[in-house]
């Protein structure tokens, strides 16, 4: 039970591709969270969360993204989550996160 | 065949109970997940419906975790498992909240907190929150085969 996370600064595009795999809770929200400050340090640019191997998050996860997201707004960035699994898709729609984040498949 | 019947009767109304008291730390809330999911998958939830019931007791806990007594206690999650449903509840003996203040979130305002009670209410059949101040929350949770 745990989190890895894999971020890869993408030149040609411009962005942060961040791929997360395993369960993001209150245990391993932490490392979610430091992982966006981290990253900021460096770049401030677009992020894109590869979600394909994020087999649960809670609202404690779901709390660090939107507090990543104000912050990326501050900058005029944003946030895309791609390859989100079913679960993960059904959470974002029933908090209405899905009309906040950009979603593509 | 009347002696049948009452086994029958008996049976029906059968429920067996499992209960956890899990220490207060982040790091044992995938051990109630997992648990949840076990007993979910015995009874005969699909895989969707397993998703809801560990995502709801997961959140439940957190509550009880992040609003229930601090450091170096623990809280209850009991698990009541009957032919057609399945009954959760989380208590924890923190000092209560006035349920009535609990609000709808509110995803454009971009708010951080929130989210997890109105996760819970969406996730599964029936939700009851009671709490007295200065005993602790309790929140019970009830999610039917085949919804």
């Amino acid at each position: 039970m745990s989190l890895s996370i894999k971020k890869e600064y993408l030149e040609k595009e411009r962005l942060w591709n961040v791929e997360l795999i395993g369960e993001i809770d209150i245990y391993t929200a932490k490392q979610f969270k430091e992982m966006f400050v981290e990253i900021y340090e460096i770049k401030k640019e677009n992020i894109r969360i590869d979600a394909k191997g994020l087999d649960y998050i809670d609202s404690t996860g779901l709390g660090v993204m939107i507090g990543a997201l104000k912050r990326s707004r501050e900058e005029n960035k944003n946030i895309t989550i791609v390859n989100a699994k079913e679960n993960v898709n059904k959470l974002l729609e029933i908090t209405g996160l899905s009309k906040i984040f950009k979603i593509e498949e | 065949m009347q002696n049948v019947s009452e086994q029958n009767l008996a049976k029906k109304e059968e429920s067996h109970q499992i209960k956890l008291s899990i220490p207060n730390k982040p790091e044992y809330l995938s051990v109630v997940r997992l648990t949840a999911s076990g007993i979910a998958n015995r009874m005969d939830f699909n895989i969707e419906e397993i998703e809801d019931i560990k995502l709801a007791v997961a959140e439940a806990c957190t509550n009880a975790m992040t609003h229930g007594e601090k450091e170096n206690s623990n809280y209850n999650v009991e698990f009541t498992v009957e032919e057609k449903r399945l009954i959760i509840e989380v208590n924890d003996k923190g000092k209560g909240c006035r349920v009535e203040n609990i609000k709808k979130p509110q995803p454009r305002e971009l708010e951080e907190g929130g989210l997890g009670i109105f996760i819970i209410k969406s996730l599964m059949d029936k939700v009851e929150i009671s709490s007295k101040l200065g005993k602790g929350t309790t929140i019970k949770m009830i999610k039917n085969i085949g919804g």
